[in-house]
């Protein structure tokens, strides 16, 4: 059989693949989780993906952009599975999900930093699944035996001090907004970003009751509408700085968003620098190089120097 | 008499002809009456001497007429007799034998002109028979003598095409002591030879004859390989041509590079690997296979993601350069060799046999890489629905080929190629596999071939001879099997269910071989091959002298004539470059200075790029390349005030002949 190379487009799925005798590369992005946001299109090093702006009616929320991949250009690298914060994008090889680029240290992982201390948790507090934008946690009580609890309130005060929590969070697809942490009241969870940035929005550029940003933002509470100037501001506590606000945004000035930092596992590799400089900018990629430098040139002396301190 | 003496005197004294009429054998005797051709030629103005006689190409004919230019004094001949394509050269030599100026000899065609083509009209075929050779009398009184023309030759040589057949014609070169440059587009020699597992009749193992020999072509001191090129333009003619080849960037300093493969291991980055017709894949920095000559990576920038980790790899070699750009080399050879090779044809679009609809139907060339060991599944012959071993197989004949919709002609090699698989699968597997060949003639006609039919035929494998037309294969949708049906010669249908099928698809002509013969003025044919100068007796000759073709490109052969072709072409070429000076005819255009206005006229007119307007002594003037001038006579024609002449062709002489044609009319 001929190299088969199949793009397949449903209303829940956009499926790429490449058909081998051997081998089967599968691209896979669930359109579900897919959030319009722009940081697969900037990372990928084949350029291969397109957002396409939706339509916007009169009197209707406005519509994230969606993506589209391009199966000419695509070479299932794997790069938009790795950097998707929303973990919307698969990229599997004969159906294992292993990625060559993190395998030969090509390209870094996301650290999704998210510390859970379930010792602190009170045992019929469910805070954080609640509060949590994107529908990722889970909260299970185990008794002492380890059964799960069916139903909390069935239980007396006795047996409820006996419970153990359980707090599972679908870490892959979690953007770490710290929506959770912030909800917690006792300090059970900590999270750090792993995009860092700076976002603002100039009320005064905005479209006289336009709140498309609003309407497309998967962070609930990171963008919100005031109450004193029905406009839109930014809760920079919980944003992301994902991006997708700002493909939907209809004028330049009124909402501007710079990352300036990736949280990701060591690496040293030209096709992270190129991702990092369209993600971020040439400046905050030259920070990380000369950062990445001067602790190579530390350690080199510390290394030479090491028996001094002995 | 000195040589100048002669021909200063045949300049200068009036003009002694002899007509010698030619009887052919049989063939002009019979309608006319050469008594009466040769009282005829007598009474035309100047002829002094005339007689007929059975064949003046014969030996002795010649001594004839070399007797009668010595004893009658004749100082221009001319025969009256057959075609001169393949004759006026061995009677231009015959009368220079006489001490007589070769062009001062002209031919009139009286055979396929007058008697071929009139044999129902003896009389009036007689009538023109008179008409041709007044005509060419009267040329005959204005000829010139001549003087060929001699040009330097390159003694180096270029073989465009790194198959078996480049292969052959390059190493022979080289052995001989010339220059060989062999342009090879992909990024390695060897061709599709190095693709097959086994040839037959013999199943050697195809990479360990061919491998061997691709080295050779590497280490060889007179061979440069210029691979991952392009031919770009050739410019001159032979003994001097003028090659610009653009060599693609590798993004590899090829001085550097050791052909370690570190930079392999460290890529993350796969894609399908054609030389494994894409049923595996290759690394984005990566040879196409292990034996590839030259060994040097190449990074592939449609699927790499500069990740740097190859340099990394090659480390202090220091052979990756990702800024690398394509360059241009110019060279200059005094022959070209042409081997090109073959394309397969793609059965896509033959929807009845289902290839790339159904899984487990395969083109020939993929099950070759499914059963070689070093292929992407190591040897094993497994389907691509379940990658499971199959337990029957059926081949199908003539895919394309044979099929006056497709490809008219034979593809040649895909019986031998067929019986091959077939005897592999039976050897490999034994009783375990039923194979079935569909066929319609097995073509099995040289040495040691219906041995190897026999062999098949020995080993189990069911031959069934069915029509071409009306087969087809369709596809269990649970079990993913085939159901193959055909029809016998009689009628009958016949049907089986394998695990597999495999097409003998037609071999086609490359995908660029129009755009080469463009740039190397190379007629193709109707076929799409390259067309030779004689199909019989000069089968590597094209009509660009000093262009030679060799392997499939001029028409589908298997290994063993390929490798001959290659020989004969490197023999031919050797035959230009062997030579101190390349002899022209002096039939090129001449330019007369003192009339020429330099309008360039002629320039934009000539076909060859052999008229150009230069400046000279302050003036431009039209200039002729000699070695490109065909002596068609276009810009002669073209020219406004007669500055251009092509000698043996004159004005004069062309219209002497047609007043000698037209003098009765009035």
């Amino acid at each position: 059989m001929p190299l088969k190379t199949l793009k397949q487009d449903t209303a829940e799925t956009l499926t790429l693949e490449w058909v081998l005798h051997v081998r089967n590369y599968k691209l896979t992005l669930n359109k579900n989780l897919c959030v319009g946001c722009e940081i697969c299109a900037l990372a990928c090093p084949k350029e291969a993906i397109r957002l396409e702006k939706q339509p916007k009616a009169l009197g209707v929320k406005a519509k994230h952009a969606k993506i589209d991949i391009d199966l000419e250009k695509c070479n299932f690298c794997g790069i938009c599975d790795i950097l998707c914060p929303y973990g919307a994008i698969k990229v599997t090889v004969t159906g294992e999900h292993i990625l060559s680029v993190v395998e030969k240290e090509s390209f870094p992982e996301l650290i999704r930093d998210i510390q859970v201390d379930t010792s602190k948790c009170p045992v019929d507090c469910v805070e954080c699944e609640e509060a949590c934008p994107l529908d990722l946690i889970k909260i299970t009580q185990l008794t002492a035996d380890g059964k799960f609890v069916e139903n909390i309130d069935s239980l007396t005060e006795k047996e409820k001090t006996g419970l153990q929590i359980k707090i599972d969070i679908e870490k892959e697809r979690c953007p770490c907004c710290r929506i959770c942490e912030f909800n917690c009241p006792k300090g059970v969870l900590q999270v750090r970003k792993f995009i860092h940035g700076k976002i603002s929005i100039r009320p005064e550029k905005c479209p006289e009751g336009c709140t498309d940003c609003l309407d497309v933002c998967p962070i609930l509470g990171a963008l919100y509408l005031s109450d004193e100037d029905e406009q839109v501001h930014v809760n920079e506590m919980f944003c992301i700085y994902c991006g997708t606000c700002k493909v939907v945004c209809p004028v330049d000035e009124a909402l501007e968003l710079k990352r300036t930092m990736v949280n990701h596992t060591p690496v040293h590799s030209g096709a992270w620098n190129k991702a990092l400089e369209r993600l971020t900018s040439p400046v905050e990629m030259t920070k990380e190089l000369k950062t990445k430098g001067s602790l190579k040139a530390r350690e080199s002396v510390r290394k030479r120097l090491g028996w001094k301190g002995k | 008499m000195a040589e100048e003496e002669i021909q200063k005197k045949s300049k200068t004294e009036a003009p002694r002809i002899g007509v010698f009429v030619c009887e052919c054998g049989s063939n002009i005797q019979s309608m006319m009456d050469v008594e009466d051709l040769t009282r005829y030629a007598k009474t035309l103005p100047n002829v002094v001497y005339a007689e007929h006689m059975n064949y003046p190409c014969s030996r002795q004919g010649q001594e004839k007429i070399i007797d009668a230019i010595k004893k009658r004094g004749l100082n221009r001949v001319v025969v009256a007799g057959c075609s001169p394509r393949i004759y006026e050269a061995i009677f231009r030599r015959c009368v220079s034998r006489a001490s007589l100026n070769p062009w001062l000899f002209e031919m009139a065609n009286i055979r396929e002109f007058s008697f071929y083509c009139h044999q129902k009209t003896p009389e009036e075929a007689a009538k023109k028979a008179k008409d041709i050779m007044k005509m060419a009398v009267a040329k005959a009184r204005l000829l010139e003598p001549l003087q060929p023309i001699e040009l330097p030759v390159t003694k180096k040589v270029m073989v465009i095409g790194g198959g078996i057949a480049g292969i052959s014609a390059a190493l022979d070169l080289a052995d001989m002591g010339f220059k060989v440059y062999l342009v090879e587009k992909t990024e390695t020699i060897g061709g599709h030879m190095a693709l097959l597992d086994k040839t037959f009749p013999t199943l050697d193992c195809s990479i360990c004859i061919e491998g061997p020999k691709m080295v050779d072509v590497g280490r060889h001191p007179n061979i440069e390989i210029i691979s991952y090129a392009d031919i770009l333009k050739v410019d001159g003619y032979a003994g001097n041509f003028k090659v610009k080849i653009q060599k693609n960037p590798r993004y590899i300093i090829a001085a550097n590079c050791t052909g370690c493969g570190e930079c392999r291991d460290a890529c993350p980055i796969e894609y399908p690997n054609p030389a494994d017709m894409k049923l595996g894949v290759r690394k984005a920095i990566s040879v196409p296979f292990d034996q590839a000559v030259p060994l040097i990576y190449t990074i592939n920038k449609d699927y790499c993601i500069e990740c740097y980790k190859c340099v990394d790899a090659c480390g202090a070699r220091q052979a990756i350069n990702f800024d690398q750009k394509p360059e241009e080399v110019e060279v200059n050879v005094g022959a070209i060799i042409v081997a090109i090779g073959y394309d397969m044809y793609n059965p896509e679009d033959m929807e009845c046999y289902g290839y790339g609809k159904y899984e487990n139907v395969f083109t020939a060339l993929e099950f070759e890489r499914l059963i070689l060991a070093a292929g992407p599944t190591a040897g094993k012959v497994i389907r691509a629905s379940d990658g499971q071993k199959p337990h029957s197989v059926a081949f199908l004949q003539c895919v394309g080929s044979r099929d006056i919709n497709r490809y008219e002609y034979c593809t040649s090699f895909c019986c031998m190629y067929t019986l091959k698989h077939a005897v592999m699968l039976k050897e490999k597997y034994k009783d375990d596999v039923q194979v079935y060949v569909f066929y319609n003639d097995m073509r099995s006609n040289f040495k040691g071939y219906e041995e190897f039919f026999n062999r098949a035929q020995k080993s189990g494998v069911n031959f069934i001879r069915v029509k071409l037309e009306n087969r087809r294969i369709t596809e269990d949708a649970e079990t993913k099997n085939l159901v193959v049906y055909a029809e016998t010669e009689d009628g009958k249908p016949v049907k089986a269910e394998t695990e597999m099928a495999v097409l003998a698809n037609a071999a086609v002509p490359v995908q660029n071989a129009t755009e080469l013969a463009e740039i190397l003025k190379i007629p193709v044919g109707t076929n799409g091959f390259f067309v030779e100068c004689q199909p019989k007796i000069r089968p590597n000759e094209t009509d660009t002298p000093g262009i030679f073709l060799a392997g499939a490109c001029q028409g589908l052969k298997d290994i063993p004539f390929t490798v001959a072709h290659g020989s004969g072409a490197a023999a031919q070429a050797a035959s230009i470059l062997g030579k101190s000076k390349w002899i022209v005819e002096p039939l090129v255009a001449r330019v007369n200075e003192d009339l020429c206005s330099g309008c360039g006229i002629c320039e934009s007119v000539c076909s060859y790029d052999a008229v150009r307007i230069e400046e000279i002594g302050g003036k431009n003037l039209a200039k002729v390349t000699e070695g490109l001038c065909r002596g068609c006579g276009i810009c002669g024609g073209a020219c406004p005030v007669g500055a251009i002449t092509m000698p043996h062709y004159t004005s004069e002489q062309v219209v002497a002949q047609v007043r000698a044609v037209l003098e009765e009319v009035k």
